[in-house]
């Protein structure tokens, strides 16, 4: 157990010293900056309810984990996984899903779309 | 002294931004204190480059004979006695400054640790202004912290401002600090107090008279009236779940006492005492997690609510302002 | 001649014995080694809950230890280091090279050294296994209350910190009465005060800082277990009492701790250096006033610690000042130091290197020292990694560096090879660059406003760079602990054997061969120098051919020389236990009693108990029965008694000893009553005034002063009227300290004094309960005198028994009346 942690700090420590996945072609958002997205994921504390890969201290279990989320099918089990969904889910969940957990943060359009860059990171 | 080395320093201690740190000099005793520091760590630096110097110069090329006692009377009695009178004259007079600087009408706040937030008082301002994690202070006005603990010991530190001190268990203590420019500046807990003793923040928010009193009205009175239905719903929810239990929300039934007033939650710039930025999304996972977000804490996680029910809460709570 | 050939040669009398039944040794030779060993481990332990919380602190908010894990281990990593390795690997050097450096064959009293050794390793192992149940202690190594106390902690972990800590501190405590006694009393002829080794000084020094700093925290611990056991509330501000008499008990040990840790380490450095300058050091006295003005000064510095807690300007002003001055007796030491380097070009061997690496941490967390103690500074630093690092390099620079240095140095004492200096020179360089590495990073850390005790830490605070930097350099620092490790055990076996006295030493330990039998030197030297086999080439080497003092074993056994302790000449040839296997068998029934006492359950603790007890009273029974000539010849023509029971005795010296760490004890329990009455707003509480009637505090008083009366007569008795009259003497004592016990505990049970309801009544009883407790000690020596007078082992000349019953009783009324008077003057 103790020595699966300190290889997972090891790896983390490498993880952090490379530069993200780049996205799937079809995930491409173009002018979003996916690091600026980490900052905001961050600032915002998404990691209060999801597990955030690369995103420290995110190790929510409110809501799903977003592990290899480049790789989902669909978002919250209702839309396509693609780039203009995910930042009109970003922007109002309850507005596509009204019996959805999540909440409308407030997030900005240039936030979402630099958020939904970072999550297509996840791979 | 200090601006000769703040090159030096700036390499090391200010090569990232640090809004913790005790020598950037936003209160009035901070700022003496880091004058201080500063004058010790000359005196340190010499001390210990001349003790090296000697052993490593001496050692390999010193002549035996000269190797006699005469070094312990000037290095051992006679360096540190002159070195030590001066330093305790200065440290001791910057403590009682410190100690007895006053002002006509000081400010009077309450701080009351708690495991593992802080609960935070306005006495003179009436028995409402009651808030948690944050306290505000006008800026150029000395304000007298009356600490003291709900449970075990805690110690209100904010660096940037004051040293610290303890909040022990049938005494109440007094801190003094006045905040020299208008900013935000982080404190934590001090003295280790269990479990969540390292996610045990704090905000000290200074800022223009005008603006302090402004605020302090609006922390005095009740929670504003629901906008919406979907605020309106969130407050009968945070009442049938039984949260009055343990929080007061002035204005409605709920009138707890076990954890943070949330009468003005909204406008804090923290949840869980500096785990997390405020805002309904963290307000949200919160109530539904927050013993997977902060372990331990006393709260227990609701996550029984409906998806529904929790958004409004949330929505609510996130309003109160 | 031929009554000389008949008696055994030293090297049977010596000899440990085979097999397993070598747990049965008691000689300071093995007891040190086992000592070192043992602390060695919990080094290695406490070392390796370092690494896991440099881990967890590499990054912010990483994952590696929840809060829970962290917290334990933060504890125990500082309990290990302080109770568990620091202070007994040091005693472990005491009982091995102290004897040694005096030319004594033992310490005073060797099955008391392996009963301090076994309760030591128990108690460390019963504290560990805390880990096995998950509820390690996990309110840090100072165990705040409120926090430790059941509210705050109700599992058990607080209460495996309390009670293993009591069980390992008898360990600390037979050392001082070992060391003291020893050093006064086992000198060889003419070692005066003037020629005593500083590592002896320094070492008597710490000796007397135990006795008075160890019991004031025996005292909290017991108070606190009180407390969460019993509910007696004398931490609780809510029922009178205080949590800030905690901190005044705990670091009135916990500061003077810290000085028993340093000055037999500096005493290391002090017998060292001048071994590799080649010349004595410069400055003898001053090091030797110095190590005295240190430890004294010590007990002067408690509050620095609590500069934070918003206590008085005028007392904060005062130990400041303490503080700062006890950097003057550390300055005067390292420039002694340097005079004795200076231009001696010593050869770099491993000990040098470390003795280097000393000097300069050491400095270095000495100017850190004096900035914690100017107050105002200490407000923002307290509790932060500045103090982590300041603490660190007076410890790990202060004190393992001169421990590394010194394992280096007596390794082929005790195994007679020298380990490898290739190996030494990569052992050094990680060490050094990797506590570099790790410390210096946390006095910016602490600058920066990161308070210690934290599991994580926020991103955005400009604490990552410099925390990842600690935790690589805490790995590269336990790479230079692995390799020493490594090399002492391969050298143990196939290290280049070394020469006798190795390194040119001009002290006493390097007498005869290296590495050296148990027996120690063919014969006992007299010196007339503090540099013994440098100065006194002539005395040594008589000594060494077997023309000193006790070159034959004149008693039969295994014996060594006592000496008066100012004018040194020989005055008796004391004799010895051999192995025993009572030590080990009292220590385990000491844990049983300790481990049913943590899991509250009577039947272990009471069989724990009784099986300590007649452990102890074999063991008591076989003291000072040894037949012997009257007056033996020892050498050089003199002949001196084999048996004294004056006070002159190392006996006697010991009892006294004793009773003074029960003195600083009772101390600190009446110091608590008279805390807690001046801090109070109304003593006696308004509802329990007057409860004790005054009659009976009177009547008490009254029968205690009879209790001393017959307990004093004993030992006169005896001398003027024999065993049945000193007999008569004890058994009045002891059937009117029944009366007084019985009459004490009626009183307190009738009256309104409930121990559960306030702070007041919970410290009557605790000094009740003291009083009782010493009154049975009382009666069970007295007891043990009966049977020796009714056995005829206790008859004139033979009376120190009955001496040290009449100590006891005359210490139990005395304590017992200063109870009484207590309560009388708080209102009682």
């Amino acid at each position: 157990m103790r020595g699966g942690r300190a290889a997972s700090v090891v790896a983390s420590l490498l993880a952090a010293a490379c530069e993200a996945d780049a996205p799937a072609p079809e995930h491409r958002i173009p002018g979003a900056e996916a690091a600026r997205g980490a900052a905001v994921i961050a600032a915002v504390g998404c990691g209060a309810c999801h597990v955030v890969p690369g995103v420290r201290g995110a190790r929510g279990t409110v809501g799903p984990p977003l592990t290899d989320f480049g790789r989902r099918g669909y978002i919250a089990g209702r839309l396509p996984n693609r780039p203009d969904n995910l930042v009109a889910w970003l922007l109002d969940p309850p507005a596509i899903d009204p019996e959805t957990a999540m909440p409308r943060i407030g997030l900005g359009e240039r936030d979402a779309r630099d958020v939904a860059a970072y999550l297509y990171t996840l791979r | 002294m200090r601006r000769a080395l703040a090159p030096a320093a700036a390499l090391a201690l200010a090569a990232c931004d640090a809004p913790q740190s005790m020598l950037q000099g936003g209160g009035t005793a901070a700022t003496a204190i880091a004058d201080l520091w500063w004058v010790m760590l000359t005196g340190a630096l010499a001390v210990v480059a001349l003790v090296t110097g000697l052993v490593a110069y001496g050692t390999w090329h010193g002549r035996t004979e000269s190797g006699s006692l005469r070094f312990v009377y000037l290095g051992g009695l006679a360096l540190p006695v002159a070195a030590l009178s001066g330093l305790l004259v200065y440290s001791a007079g910057v403590g009682r400054e410190l100690e007895t600087a006053t002002e006509a009408a000081p400010l009077r706040v309450e701080v009351i640790g708690h495991q593992w937030w802080w609960e935070v008082r306005y006495p003179d301002a009436g028995p409402g202004a009651v808030l948690a994690n944050e306290l505000r202070v006008p800026v150029g006005r000395t304000v007298v912290l009356e600490l003291s603990t709900a449970d075990v010991i805690h110690s209100f530190w904010v660096p940037a401002l004051a040293g610290k001190v303890d909040m022990t268990p049938g005494r109440t203590a007094r801190l003094r600090l006045r905040a020299e420019s208008a900013g935000t500046y982080r404190g934590q807990c001090a003295e280790f107090c269990g479990a969540q003793h390292a996610r045990m923040a704090l905000h000290v928010v200074a800022e223009s008279p005008a603006r302090f009193r402004d605020w302090l009205a609006g922390q005095t009175r009740p929670a504003a009236e629901p906008e919406d239905d979907l605020r309106r719903a969130g407050r009968e929810a945070f009442l049938a779940a039984g949260c009055g239990a343990c929080h007061t929300v002035r204005g409605t039934d709920a009138a707890g006492t076990v954890g943070p007033d949330l009468t003005h939650v909204g406008g804090r710039l923290t949840i869980g005492a500096g785990v997390l930025p405020n805002n309904i999304g963290t307000i949200q996972g919160w109530i539904a997690d927050s013993q997977t977000i902060k372990p331990g804490n006393r709260m227990p996680a609701f996550d029984r609510l409906e998806s529904t029910e929790l958004r409004a809460i949330a929505a609510w709570l996130a309003g109160l302002e | 001649m031929s009554a000389e050939a008949d008696r055994p040669s030293l090297n049977e009398v010596w000899r440990a014995p085979r097999g397993l039944a070598v747990l049965s040794e008691v000689n300071n030779t093995k007891v040190g080694v086992w000592y070192v060993l043992a602390a060695f481990g919990f080094f290695l332990a406490g070392g390796i809950l370092a690494l896991l919380m440099r881990l967890q602190l590499a990054l912010p908010l990483l994952g590696v230890l929840d809060h829970q894990s962290y917290n334990q281990i933060f504890t125990m990593h500082g309990t290990t280091m302080m109770f568990l390795f620091a202070v007994p690997i040091l005693e472990g050097i005491g009982v091995y090279v102290v004897p040694q450096m005096l030319g004594a064959r033992d310490l005073p009293f060797p099955r008391l050294s392996a009963y301090g050794f076994w309760c030591y390793v128990l108690g460390g192992l019963l504290v560990y296994s805390s880990f096995l149940i998950g509820q390690a202690p996990d309110a840090g190594w100072f165990m705040y209350p409120p926090l430790s106390g059941s509210v705050y902690s109700p599992h058990m972990g607080s209460d495996f910190w309390l009670l293993g800590l009591t069980f390992v501190e008898i360990s600390a405590l037979s050392a001082a009465i070992e060391i003291t006694v020893g050093v006064i009393k086992f000198r060889p002829p003419g070692m005066t005060f003037g020629r005593i080794p500083v590592l002896a000084w320094a070492y008597l020094t710490v000796a007397w800082m135990i006795v008075f700093a160890f019991p004031p925290l025996l005292v909290a611990d017991i108070l606190l277990e009180a407390e969460r056991a019993l509910d007696w509330p004398f931490f609780d501000a809510t029922r009178g009492g205080d949590p800030v008499l905690w901190q005044h008990l705990f670091w009135f040990f916990g500061h003077p701790e810290v000085y028993i840790i340093f000055l037999p380490a500096a005493g290391l450095i002090s017998t060292m250096l001048p071994t590799f300058a080649r010349r004595p050091l410069v400055g003898h006295h001053y090091v030797v006033a110095a190590t005295i003005a240190t430890g004294a000064i010590s007990f002067a510095l408690w509050v620095h610690h609590m500069f934070a807690v918003g206590l008085p300007h005028l007392s904060m002003s005062l130990f400041s000042a303490a503080s700062m001055a006890v950097a003057i007796p550390s300055g005067i030491q390292v420039f002694a130091w340097i005079a004795t380097l200076w231009g001696s070009r010593p050869a770099l061997h491993a000990p040098m290197l470390f003795i280097l690496g000393f000097l300069f941490l050491f400095v270095a967390g000495g100017v850190t020292g004096v900035m914690v103690a100017s107050v105002p500074f200490d407000w923002q630093v307290h509790d932060t990694h500045f103090v982590v690092a300041h603490f660190h390099y007076v410890l790990i620079g202060g004190m393992v560096f001169p421990l590394f240095a010194a394992i280096y140095y007596w390794f082929p004492h005790v195994t007679g090879r020298l380990m490898s200096e290739g190996l030494a020179r990569w052992v050094f360089g990680l060490v050094f660059v990797g506590f570099n590495l790790t410390f210096f990073p946390l006095h910016i850390l602490g600058l920066l406003g990161m308070p210690r005790r934290v599991y994580t830490y926020l991103p955005g605070l400009g604490l990552d760079w410099l925390n990842l930097a600690a935790t690589v350099g805490a790995f590269v620092m336990a790479a230079g602990v692995g390799l020493l490790v490594f090399d002492a055990v391969r050298s143990a076996r196939t290290g280049t054997p070394a020469a006798d006295n190795p390194w040119g030493a001009g002290t006493l330990e390097w007498l005869g061969p290296t590495p050296q039998p148990p027996k120690g030197a063919a014969s006992l030297p007299r010196v007339s120098s503090l540099y013994p086999l440098w100065m006194d080439r002539e005395e040594i080497d008589l000594a060494e051919s077997g023309g000193g003092y006790l070159a034959r074993a004149v008693t039969g056994g295994r014996e060594t020389l006592r000496t008066h302790w100012r004018s040194t000449a020989a005055a008796q040839v004391v004799a010895l236990p051999g192995p025993s296997w009572l030590p080990l068998l009292a220590a385990i029934g000491t844990g049983a009693a300790f481990t049913g006492l943590l899991f509250k359950s009577a039947p272990p603790t009471l069989a724990g108990a009784a099986l300590a007890a007649l452990a102890l009273a074999l063991w008591a029974w076989d003291t000072d029965t040894v037949p012997v000539p009257a007056r033996p010849e020892i050498g050089h023509g003199e002949r001196v008694p084999s048996h004294l029971d004056t006070i002159g005795s190392h006996a006697w010296w010991g009892g006294v000893v004793a009773m003074l760490i029960d003195l600083s004890a009772y101390a600190a329990l009446a110091g608590s009553y008279v805390y807690l009455w001046v801090v109070s707003a109304a003593w006696p509480p308004p509802a329990l005034a007057g409860a004790l009637p005054h009659g009976a505090i009177a009547g008490g008083a009254v029968l205690l002063a009879a209790v001393a009366a017959a307990g004093i007569i004993a030992p006169v008795a005896l001398r003027r009227g024999g065993s049945a009259a000193a007999a008569l003497a004890l058994g009045v004592a002891v059937a009117l300290a029944t009366a007084v016990g019985a009459g004490g505990a009626l009183t307190l049970l009738n009256s309104a004094l409930a121990p559960t309801a306030h702070a007041y009544a919970a410290v009557v009883w605790a000094l009740g309960v003291y009083g009782a407790a010493h009154l049975l000690v009382a009666a069970l020596i007295s007891a043990l005198a009966l049977l020796r007078l009714a056995a005829g082992s206790a008859g004139r000349g033979r009376g120190m028994v009955v001496r040290l019953a009449a100590l006891a009783w005359a210490y139990a009324a005395a304590t017992g009346l200063a109870s009484l008077a207590l309560v009388a003057a708080g209102g009682g």
